[in-house]
């Protein structure tokens, strides 16, 4: 990935969030920036703070402090809908379809296209349309499935994580967070799912990705978030990355030439 | 890329399909051998095939409430029960609108229209009401729903014998058998034709509908369901008051097939309904289901039974024979859908 949208317009901007549960602080004083077109990779250990983080983001979770920007406006803090409303869609690393409903009819479930008029209006399916636009869809995120009418039940793992990716893709307009969504993968089914992320930036989206897979982070990311201890604390380029350095950022080493944040 | 979405993505999905086509062969498999083994034209008679529809009706209208409500991964115990008492407060209804006390007991009922209209309307809301009741208790408690309308069967069979002492409504109006529910319209009997018009808003509805959409969707995988942005408890509620409407309906239709109430004819018919479901290729854990399957299904019990009664067989084989097909169909339908997935 040669581009460097490093240089992009900021989209998402997140600023001192908290929050802790009971006793346990899950985030202290995280910031985040998001730029335009930008597959950010947050990695770090477990208990640092990456779910938080991203459940902040996505709605589930109501930040105890903070606040978080899109496109220059204040998202409503712990609201899915609201943070929906602000182009933001979440895959989550399971429990993502319905496996009796075919692949167009969950990549639109909830946002079922209707028929026009009066039909539409008693909620009549406009299934020709869910079936075309499904079938684009999979296509241009490289998806090679022979059918879209195929109940998901029918699909491997992977493709079935792609429709929930596919999903999402169809109803962001900005930000697509992926909160591990190879965690219950193989090896060759987290390639398929991780080869849509590019597609995905490629349709003008903004990624997040939380994923353990450091090669595969360093290979498909721009750019590189270690949290540690509820913070953040390194970004650096993927190009400057290696899983060395970046376990050694996770574990709390001082690497001299990563971009260290201020607490 | 090549997809193929043109021919074969117009098809019904090819489980349900061939559900539909087994219960059709056996459908016609069981009423061949009725009709070579029984009195020569006898059952293929049209009073017959008649008395069939007729007998069939109520028990389509609950069997399409159930295949939503099983689609939704829940289950309706109630529905035999809530019709049963929408019929009692609907017959009452009648007995008390269609003229003054006398009148009634003379069998004159100067305003029998008036007081039918009403009844309808009762059994409706009556029938609705034990619906949204089922709902309420399941989404707000958050109580299984086998518990929920177990509670409601017991509760609504109770309040229609408190309702009418124990015994059935005498005295409805003739009109009801005359003009209602003994009628063919184009040889086809009235209340058939309510049933089946209702089964293909049912086929439409589940097919072609957003809520038919979630409702599988809920039974599918509800957490997904819910994350996708799904209002889970809405389509929970709705199931549950469709059900309750249609077992309503039903209620209406058993007073015009009797012209009275039969509190006590009504032991088996929500297992035969829900039979009939599960037959018809619905699964009892949610996620997949077909009106048309139900619909083709239910004529299963109400075949055997006139069959039995023709061929000199006791009535009650009607049970015995209900549960092996119930057992063999549901364990076929595993066979070949462990074919059919992969891994």
């Amino acid at each position: 990935m040669p581009s460097t949208p490093t240089q992009n317009a900021p989209l998402l901007t997140a600023s001192g969030l908290k929050k802790s549960f009971g006793h346990v602080k899950a985030l202290r004083n995280a910031d985040l920036t998001i730029r335009e077109r930008e597959v950010v990779a947050i990695v770090g250990d477990n208990g640092a703070g990456k779910s938080t983080l991203i459940s902040c983001l996505s709605g589930a979770i109501l930040p105890d402090e903070g606040r978080i920007t899109v496109g220059g406006h204040e998202l409503e803090l712990g609201s899915i809908p609201a943070a929906m409303e602000a182009g933001i869609a979440t895959v989550y690393q399971d429990l993502a379809v319905a496996p009796h409903l075919s692949v167009a009819e969950n990549v639109y479930l909830s946002s079922e296209i209707r028929r026009g008029g009066l039909l539409g209006r008693l909620g009549v399916l406009n299934r020709a349309a869910m079936r075309e636009r499904a079938t684009e869809l999979m296509d241009s995120l490289g998806i090679q499935l022979d059918n879209v009418d195929k109940p998901v039940e029918e699909l491997s793992g992977g493709q079935r994580q792609v429709v929930a990716v596919a999903r999402a893709v169809s109803r962001a307009s900005r930000l697509v967070i992926m909160d591990e969504p190879t965690a219950a993968l193989g090896a060759r089914q987290s390639r398929i799912v991780l080869d849509t992320i590019t597609a995905t930036r490629d349709r003008g989206l903004s990624i997040i990705l939380v994923s353990h897979d450091l090669p595969r982070v360093i290979e498909i990311a721009d750019r590189i978030v270690v949290m540690r201890l509820g913070q953040v604390a390194a970004e650096l380029p993927a190009s400057e990355a290696t899983v060395a350095r970046i376990v050694g950022l996770m574990l709390g080493e001082q690497v001299p030439s990563g971009r260290e944040a201020t607490a | 890329m090549t997809v193929d979405v043109g021919r074969r993505s117009r098809l019904v999905p090819l489980g349900q399909l061939s559900t539909t086509v087994y219960i059709i062969v056996a459908l016609v498999v069981i009423v061949a051998a009725f009709a070579l083994t029984g009195p020569e034209g006898r059952f293929l008679s049209l009073t017959n095939l008649q008395a069939i529809g007729r007998n069939s009706a109520g028990l389509l209208l609950l069997a399409i409430g159930l295949t939503f409500v099983l689609g939704a991964g829940h289950i309706d115990l109630s529905v035999g029960a809530n019709l049963v008492l929408s019929s009692v407060v609907s017959a009452t209804m009648i007995v008390e609108l269609s003229g003054s006390k006398s009148e009634v007991a003379a069998g004159l009922h100067p305003n029998a229209w008036f007081a039918i209209a009403a009844g309808v309307l009762a059994a409706l809301v009556t029938g609705t009401a034990v619906g949204v009741i089922n709902g309420l208790l399941v989404t707000r408690l958050r109580v299984n729903s086998f518990v929920v309308t177990l509670g409601t069967m017991g509760i609504a069979t109770g309040a229609a014998r408190v309702i009418t002492n124990g015994s059935n409504v005498p005295n409805l109006p003739p009109q009801l058998q005359a003009d209602i529910g003994l009628r063919t319209v184009a040889a086809v009997p009235v209340p058939l034709i309510i049933a089946l018009m209702a089964g293909i808003v049912g086929i439409m509805v589940l097919r072609h509908t957003v809520f038919g959409r979630h409702t599988l969707a809920v039974g599918s995988a509800t957490n997904a369901a819910r994350r996708a942005g799904v209002n889970v408890d809405r389509t929970t509620m709705l199931v549950f008051t469709l059900a309750g409407f249609l077992a309503g309906a039903a209620g209406f239709l058993d007073i015009t097939r009797f012209g009275t109430t039969a509190i006590s004819g009504h032991e088996t018919t929500m297992l035969q309904a829900l039979s009939a479901v599960i037959i018809g290729g619905t699964s009892l854990f949610g996620g997949r289901a077909s009106v048309s399957g139900s619909i083709f299904a239910t004529f299963i019990p109400t075949v055997l039974l006139a069959g039995f009664v023709m061929v000199g067989l006791a009535p009650f084989y009607q049970g015995i024979a209900i549960g092996a097909v119930l057992i063999a169909a549901v364990w076929i339908d595993q066979l070949r859908r462990g074919r059919l997935r992969p891994n």
